[in-house]
């Protein structure tokens, strides 16, 4: 069946969400917002120090204590919830390691868990953690990746033997001796990214109801995806899969944070089992800087292959990441950085060996581009040969970037690079920002003292990516269904955080259906009718979930245009579903409302009226795997002004200009540009998670950690080019990471350029103003 | 376990007006005024963010002034008029402000929409023509980690009816 081109179509627009009104009124759904009759309250007994045995923990005293319902430490909360346990044995694995729910026999970071009270309000909860007495012995901390290698230093898990989690690991790809050999010469540098973090404005959160009448654990979460939530309850707590419902309303940011069930969430689901009575836990700013995870602690070696005319022929690469405390998601990130290493750049050779470390400070988690330490590496490697070889850096940019006619256009690890824009993003944001006309403004304002400077960086962002071929079936999966009202109510596994899925998923489904988007109701956020799917992230929404819903609106509207025109005794081809009415020359009156449709098809239905083979199930499942659409990306391009008597830098200039393809709506587009940027801003600038050598966290509060605020994020100029149409039907692309992929890379080489004059190299990520002081010399380094 | 059930200790009586409604409660010496509204009057679009006075997200009028809920004991707010997000529509109509932001998509998440709200509500009581940079300055106090401040900016200034901010792009 042909698609469908509406006059007046959503897609493309800026309609207004239809979240907000809900949250601008103040009536917003937050678990925090959630109470329950007999409803209990969670707070933890946290380990001060990093890293410790647990000798004795004694709960007494704070079982007395007014108000408190329960307590209970690692050993009890061992019989409820089984232990997170890592076998080892997938190629993803970080090695076999199994820890407590809560600690039990050692603590493994400031704040590690180490015994749940529950009481009648949250203060009284708070009260009685006070009370506990854990008697520690402590083990002399490991803080950093040159600690872990020590093996004169205590092991943080006995069965590792050691703390390298896993690694080094080469893998090789093309002729890497062979484009050394024929290099004119090698770039070495040691490039590092500092440890930062998500902080959504709402920390994690879990309002858990176990109903010891039905055995059923109902679970308010706030989460990217009820299905990993439940399914990782499900498995810690040993329930059957459909003994566990989870729903989530309103959640108030997550950038990666929010996935499956951290193990505080699954230790107050199995207080509420235990005690039958639904338990909340709110977690605090303290809890969710300290503990809830962090991110991006990666360091790397670096030889480039180049030739004198500007060629970058082949990289090596080691990365080491550190894992922090318990091991989780950095090997994934690991293998992706390898994959994404070469970008949207022809490079011929790569060498890359990858290992992670375990450290007794907060675990590292997904932070939105989780893998960006590519673009941050490679972007700030290329300025480096351009410097060393006095080319300018968007000219190397331009002598090494794919050219979409010319093959092979793929990445030398293997994904094909097919409709990438990247070499017209980088041209287009040389012509916007003029830089020949920059460079004379530059030097003239040197004479006066005054430093400016100009960073670029180009990157590409599977969006999802494009398929590989023999790879694993990735889909996203969406059911549309015609409610009897003639609503459309469109089912995804997606769980919106921020991101107006329930606006944007409408848009498509309402011009693929025909109805108007207040007809639409996207429904998100239950296990009981959410379809499979793992949830929002990963930039899976825009192409996989936007096009599964089209693909399952013009199914539908396939399957009742056939019934229609049974009914009415028409060809379907006679009859048009549009602004929510059955239309056509045939039609009694020549519309029909949706809704009276329906009650016409179901009776006919029941009566028996319609022909053998015709579907009246009002209901259509699409997959929808992406199709072809691949890679969002761009060039994005920050001109900043250091002041070298304060350090502080000033962003002058910000400019995005990217394609992800078709925009669904953007204004949306535009806002998950920004927010992504903005916290790059942060992240160079900053924020960082900061320990100190007896790996206390001293970043523990807002005060500490800084967030950029609306004096430190500049006006943010967005161009959006037009996009490479691959896929016949959907040619949205994800866009939710690459602003906080590119900022980084692209504000450090702004900052370097700036600085050029007193000659450092700029080898890291965080450059508050003592860094950029002690870079220029002014301060001690 | 037997469960001993708690009274507040040192339970003191408040009366305040609240959204323009009389409210009484009866709080302990230690109740913040957000957990009062939130908890005992069920105003949960008040939110809280940091509860050490950063984030902005719970800022509330007090008698006509922005204040930041977490850091008033509820205790000391009584005799008070408080305004909160749920105030600001009148008769189910959003106000010229909140219908600025919602045309602007000022917000994403949300979650710190109830703080930037009242704290722009309160910078255009005072000023009801801001510049763009008086707008920025007045909001540096409300944390948003979603958005990047700019469609907020740019709401407050539509709001406000003034010029387009500098980086308004026509749609
Ligand atoms: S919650 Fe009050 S300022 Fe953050
Ligand atoms: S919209 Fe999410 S914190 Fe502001």
């Amino acid at each position: 069946m042909k698609a469908r081109v509406p006059a007046e179509r959503y897609t493309g627009a800026s309609v207004r969400r239809v979240e907000d009104e809900r949250l601008l009124t103040g009536r917003g759904s937050f678990v925090a917002d959630a109470q329950l009759p007999g409803m209990l309250h969670a707070a933890f007994c946290r380990s001060p120090l990093p890293h410790a045995r647990i000798l004795a923990v004694n709960t007494e005293a704070a079982r007395l204590a007014p108000g408190v319902v329960a307590v209970f430490d690692g050993a009890q909360m061992a019989q409820m919830a089984s232990p997170v346990a890592d076998p080892g044995d997938s190629p993803r694995s970080g090695g076999p390691v199994s820890f407590g729910i809560l600690a039990v026999d050692k603590a493994r970071l400031v704040g590690d868990p180490v015994a749940l009270v529950v009481a009648q309000s949250r203060a009284l909860a708070e009260d009685a953690c006070e009370l506990i007495q854990v008697e520690y012995q402590e083990l002399a901390p490991v803080v950093t990746v040159e600690q872990a290698l020590d093996p004169s230093l205590p092991v943080i898990f006995e069965e590792l033997g050691g703390n390298r989690l896993f690694g080094p690991e080469t893998k090789v790809f093309g002729d890497v001796d062979g484009a050394f050999a024929r290099a004119d010469r090698v770039v070495r540098a040691s490039i590092r990214q500092h440890r930062h973090q998500n902080v959504p404005m709402e920390g994690r959160a879990i309002l858990a109801n176990f109903d010891a009448g039905s055995g059923q654990l109902l679970v308010r979460a706030a989460t990217q995806g009820v299905n990993t939530t439940r399914q990782t309850l499900a498995e810690q707590l040993r329930m059957p899969l459909d003994r566990v419902r989870v729903v989530a309303e309103d959640v108030g940011g997550s950038f990666g944070l929010k996935f499956g069930a951290s193990r505080e969430e699954v230790a107050c689901c199995a207080a509420s089992r235990e005690l039958g009575r639904p338990v909340r836990w709110i977690e605090d700013r303290w809890e969710n800087l300290t503990v809830s995870g962090q991110a991006r602690e990666e360091s790397f070696e670096v030889e480039a292959a180049v030739t004198s005319a500007g060629r970058i022929l082949a990289l090596k690469v080691e990365m080491v990441i550190d894992s922090g405390a318990y091991p989780g998601f950095a090997p994934l990130v690991v293998d992706i950085v390898r994959e994404m290493i070469p970008g949207p750049y022809r490079l011929e050779a790569l060498s890359f060996t990858g290992s992670g470390v375990v450290t007794n400070k907060a675990s590292y988690v997904a932070y939105r581009g989780p893998w960006a330490a590519e673009t941050f590496v490679r972007e700030r490697m290329i300025d480096l040969v351009a410097q060393e070889l006095g080319i300018s850096a968007p000219e190397v940019r331009l002598r090494n970037l794919a050219v979409r006619d010319e093959p092979p256009l793929r990445m030398v690890t293997g994904p094909s690079l097919a409709g990438i824009t990247a070499r017209e993003s980088l041209l287009r944001a040389v012509e916007i920002l003029d830089l020949t006309g920059f460079r004379e403004e530059q030097l003239r304002l040197r004479e006066e003292g005054r430093y400016l400077g100009i960073g670029f960086a180009t990157y590409i962002e599977p969006a999802p990516g494009p398929r590989q071929e023999g790879g694993e079936e990735n889909t996203e999966q969406v059911r549309v269904e015609l409610d009897q009202d003639g609503s459309l109510l469109v089912h995804t596994a997606q769980m919106p955080h921020g991101q107006g899925h329930r606006t944007t998923l409408a848009q498509v489904a309402a011009d693929e259906f025909g109805v108007r988007l207040e007809q639409v109701q996207v429904m998100v956020g239950d296990t009981q009718r959410t379809p499979t799917g793992f949830g929002t992230g990963g930039s899976r929404f825009a192409a996989m979930a936007g096009g599964a819903a089209l693909h399952g609106a013009r199914r539908l509207r396939g399957k009742v245009l056939e019934a229609a025109a049974q009914i009415l005794d028409l060809a379907p081809a006679e009859l048009d579903i549009s602004g929510g009415e059955l239309v056509g020359p045939g039609v009694p009156g020549g519309r029909l409302p949706l809704a009276e449709l329906i009650g016409r098809i179901d009776l006919a239905a029941r009566s028996g009226q319609l022909p053998p083979g015709t579907d009246a199930d009002l209901t259509a499942t699409a997959d929808f795997d992406g199709g072809e659409s691949g890679w969002s990306g761009g060039t994005h391009c920050c001109v900043v002004e250091v002041d070298a008597a304060t350090g502080l830098v000033r962003i002058l200039r910000y400019l995005v200009v990217e394609d992800c393809g078709d925009m669904i709506n953007p204004a949306v587009v535009d806002g998950q540009i920004r927010g992504g940027v903005a916290q790059g801003v942060g992240a160079v600038l900053l924020e960082r998670s900061a320990y100190d050598p007896e790996g206390q966290y001293l970043s523990a509060t807002l005060m500490d950690y800084l967030l950029p605020t609306a004096l430190d994020v500049p006006h943010i100029e967005i161009e959006h080019l037009s996009p490479v149409r691959l896929d016949p039907d959907v040619n949205f692309r994800g866009v939710g990471e690459g602003g906080m992929i590119a900022a980084p890379p692209t504000i450090c080489n702004a900052i370097a350029d700036a600085l050029s004059p007193f000659g450092p190299r700029v080898l890291e990520q965080h450059l508050p103003p003592t860094r950029i002081l002690e870079l220029i010399g002014a301060l001690p380094d | 376990m037997p469960e001993r059930e708690v009274q507040p200790q040192a339970s003191l009586t408040i009366r305040l007006q609240v959204n323009g409604e009389e409210r009484e409660g009866a709080v302990e010496g230690r109740t913040t005024l957000a957990d009062f509204l939130r908890d005992q009057l069920g105003l949960t679009g008040t939110h809280l963010g940091c509860e050490h006075g950063v984030c902005g997200a719970c800022t509330v009028l007090l008698d006509s002034q922005p204040a930041r809920s977490c850091l008033v004991l509820a205790a000391s707010a009584d005799g008070s008029r408080v305004e909160t997000v749920e105030g600001l529509a009148e008769n189910g109509q959003l106000s010229r402000l909140q219908q600025a932001m919602w045309d602007s998509h000022s917000f994403q998440c949300g979650f710190c929409t109830p703080g930037f709200l009242i704290q722009a509500a309160a910078l255009l009581a005072e000023n009801p023509s801001p510049t763009e940079a008086e707008v920025r300055h007045a909001l540096s106090g409300n944390l948003c980690r979603c958005t990047g401040y700019e469609s907020i900016v740019r709401g407050v200034m539509a709001a406000a009816g003034g010029p387009e901010p500098a980086g308004a792009e026509p749609r």
